[in-house]
């Protein structure tokens, strides 16, 4: 049941679990579909996970809750409806002396 | 000498489908006990601390497919661990489809009291099983234990 020609990024792969491993500098991603679960490989991660490399693995992982995109764990790029970007963090109130930018969902500097 | 492992009745129940009467046998790592759920498929690797794939609602049985060790030389968990985190996920029960490792029943032959059934299938049964899986068709699993033959009473 091995596949001999591996589809997309694969490096090593089967019939039923999809992608083993990935081909260098590729993100090794989990996909489910219905009762199925395979592994797929990626150039970039899914929105609202961040890829992390590993010696043996290239991994995507998630966001935080109150994250759609980032970059890191810890350095968001566009929060999730309902809070406000500042310095990658994503927060329900923006800090004294900023305010908040109800269009682009950021704090920004008061302009007088 | 080691007592020969529990047999499992797998009755798999494919929507719009005949049921399908497979068997396995428990592994001695876990109780050995009946369970029911909804099939799930569980790639390997989503079965490490580090995997962050979508966790399904609680209430399934998972099926893992084992791929030959030498694909895998750096296993995250062990096959216990693996089966723990899997119980830990929410599934009622673990089938391994140890066809293509049969190290697997070595590894998981040390009690370790995990409360969720660990199933261990091969071959032709496997096989059937998997078939249901790759079609995705959504399907229903009940696990029974087999009861041994009754002696024929020789009055």
């Amino acid at each position: 049941n091995v596949s001999q020609g591996c589809q997309g990024g694969c490096a090593t792969c089967s019939d039923y679990n999809g992608c083993l491993s990935c081909k260098p500098r590729l993100f090794f991603v989990l996909e489910r579909i219905g009762m199925k679960q395979i592994g797929v490989c990626l150039s970039s991660c899914p929105s609202g996970y961040y890829g992390t490399r590993y010696p043996d693995i290239n991994k995507c992982a998630k966001c935080k809750a109150d994250c759609d995109t980032c970059f890191t764990r810890n350095f968001c790029t566009k929060c999730k409806s309902g809070f406000y970007l500042y310095s990658g963090k994503c927060l329900e109130k923006c800090p004294g002396g900023l305010e908040a930018n109800n269009h682009t969902m950021e704090c920004t500097s008061i302009v007088h | 000498g080691r007592s020969a492992a529990q047999k499992a009745v797998i009755r798999v129940i494919p929507l719009k489908v005949e049921p399908i009467l497979l068997e396995g046998e428990f592994a001695d790592v876990a109780e050995v006990t009946p369970a029911e759920g909804k099939l799930l498929q569980s790639h390997p690797l989503s079965l490490c601390n580090t995997s962050e794939d979508e966790h399904p609602e609680s209430g399934f049985i998972t099926i893992v497919k084992l791929e030959q060790p030498d694909r895998d030389p750096n296993p995250c968990l062990s096959l216990a661990n693996k089966a723990k985190l899997a119980g830990e996920r929410g599934a009622r029960a673990i089938l391994f489809d140890i066809t293509d490792d049969e190290s697997a029943a070595d590894q998981l032959r040390k009690p370790r009291g995990l409360s969720q059934p660990v199933v261990l299938i091969r071959g032709h049964d496997a096989e059937l099983l998997m078939g249901v899986v790759n079609k995705n068709r959504e399907a229903h699993v009940k696990i029974e234990v087999k009861e041994p033959p009754a002696w024929p009473d020789y009055d």
